[in-house]
This record gives C-alpha cells, sequence and structure tokens, in this order.
C-alpha cells in the first residue's frame, strides 16, 4: 500500500525544508509518496539535488502563488 | 557509502557560525556524514553557558539588522542547526590543542561537543570527502 505523506515547511527557511524532508525519508519505505509544502525558494534546486544524491525521484513540482509543492517517490531506503 | 562533508571551525564571529550551521544541517539532511571540528576563535562559542553573538568589526553596524531579517526569515540560531545536523548523526568535535592554548577543560565544553580530539583524529575523519574552512 503506498502512502501519502504530507511535509509543511511553509515559513521555514533553508536549510529547513530539506531537513524537514529528510527527516520524513528516513521513516517512509519503498514506494512511498512525499509530498513537501514549502515557501523558500531554493526548495526546488534543493530537493532536485537531494532526490539525485539519494537516488529517489521527483514526479512534480509545482509553483503555487502561495507555496512551492514538490512530489517525491521513494524508489530507495 | 554515505559522502563525507567536514568543517573546520576556526572564526568565532555569528556569520561564519551560521554558515557552518547551514551547511552541517544541509549537509546531514543530504545524506553526508558530517564532521565539524571546532579550532581556536571558534571555541569561544562552544564553551558552556549563554553565546555571545560576535559581529565582525568590519559589519558591526549591521548587526541588529541581520538579526531582524533572520528573525523574519525564521532562521534558526547557528546552535540549533547544529544541534539538527547532530540530531541526523553529525558530530562535533573540539581541537584539543587550541582548547589547551585558551585554558578550555573537557568539562567546559558545551554538551554540543561530542569529544575532544587531535589534528590526525579530524584528518583521518575528513580524508577522501569535502572540507571546508570557515
Amino acid at each position: 500500500m503506498t502512502d501519502v505523506k504530507l511535509i509543511d515547511s511553509r515559513g521555514a527557511a533553508c536549510p529547513g525544508p530539506i531537513t524537514d524532508l529528510a527527516r520524513a525519508y528516513r521513516n517512509s519505505k519503498v514506494g512511498d509518496m512525499l509530498e513537501l509544502w514549502a515557501t523558500d525558494k531554493g526548495v526546488k534546486a534543493d530537493t532536485e539535488a537531494w532526490a539525485k544524491k539519494t537516488g529517489n525521484e521527483i514526479v512534480e513540482i509545482k509553483e503555487e502563488p502561495d507555496k512551492i509543492i514538490v512530489k517525491i517517490k521513494i524508489l530507495k531506503r | 557509502m554515505a559522502n563525507k562533508l567536514s568543517i573546520i571551525i576556526f572564526s568565532g564571529t555569528v556569520d561564519k557560525l551560521l554558515s557552518a550551521g547551514v551547511l552541517s544541517q544541509a549537509g546531514a539532511a543530504m545524506g553526508n556524514e558530517v564532521n565539524v571540528f571546532v579550532t581556536f576563535w571558534g571555541l569561544l562559542s562552544f564553551t558552556k553557558g549563554e553565546k555571545k553573538m560576535i559581529m565582525p568589526k568590519e559589519f558591526e553596524n549591521m548587526g541588529p539588522a541581520l538579526m531582524e531579517g533572520m528573525k523574519r526569515e525564521h532562521v534558526k540560531s547557528w546552535y540549533e542547526m547544529l544541534q539538527e545536523a547532530k540530531e541526523m548523526g553529525a558530530k562535533i568535535y573540539a581541537c584539543s590543542m587550541a582548547c589547551g592554548v585558551m585554558n578550555i577543560k573537557r568539562e567546559d565544553l558545551d554538551p554540543i561537543v561530542d569529544d575532544m580530539v587531535g589534528a590526525a583524529k579530524f584528518l583521518a575523519d575528513s580524508e577522501g570527502g569535502q572540507v571546508l574552512f570557515i
């Protein structure tokens, strides 16, 4: 069963969002979807770098007026 | 195996401590093994008790604006960032020689410090990874 976990990092400055993501990753399993909400402008490049380094997949990055949403699929633990 | 990030904190001013904090926390979040080696002026902020906010002389008058900006942007303190990094596995070491020179004993060090070590231990730990001197 696939879990979708919402990580709300809105308002947190760098490196807050990536840290929240790393924490959620620690408690995830292969196949899980993580959805990160952030307002820090660096989050797009940071999550891409994080996914590349940890071997996970960015499924979608959506920029909304009030937040950036990054959806990550966990492929590797 | 995880990559390694080693940071030497030499400076004691709060701007540089903040950089060290950000990179330690980000490095740990990226899954790196993170080792922080604190020496000389850096040690002034790693003893027990309240942390002094020392601004570099040339930017001294910008201190209040920096603090205000950090508050506005919800930037955590360098100390909290190091705590976050540690929570993800980072290690913080104090340079034994500099502690000796500055008359800082093991029991004087802030609990955030894992151990007092020599340069050889730091070089062995950092070998093959990224090293930053701040």
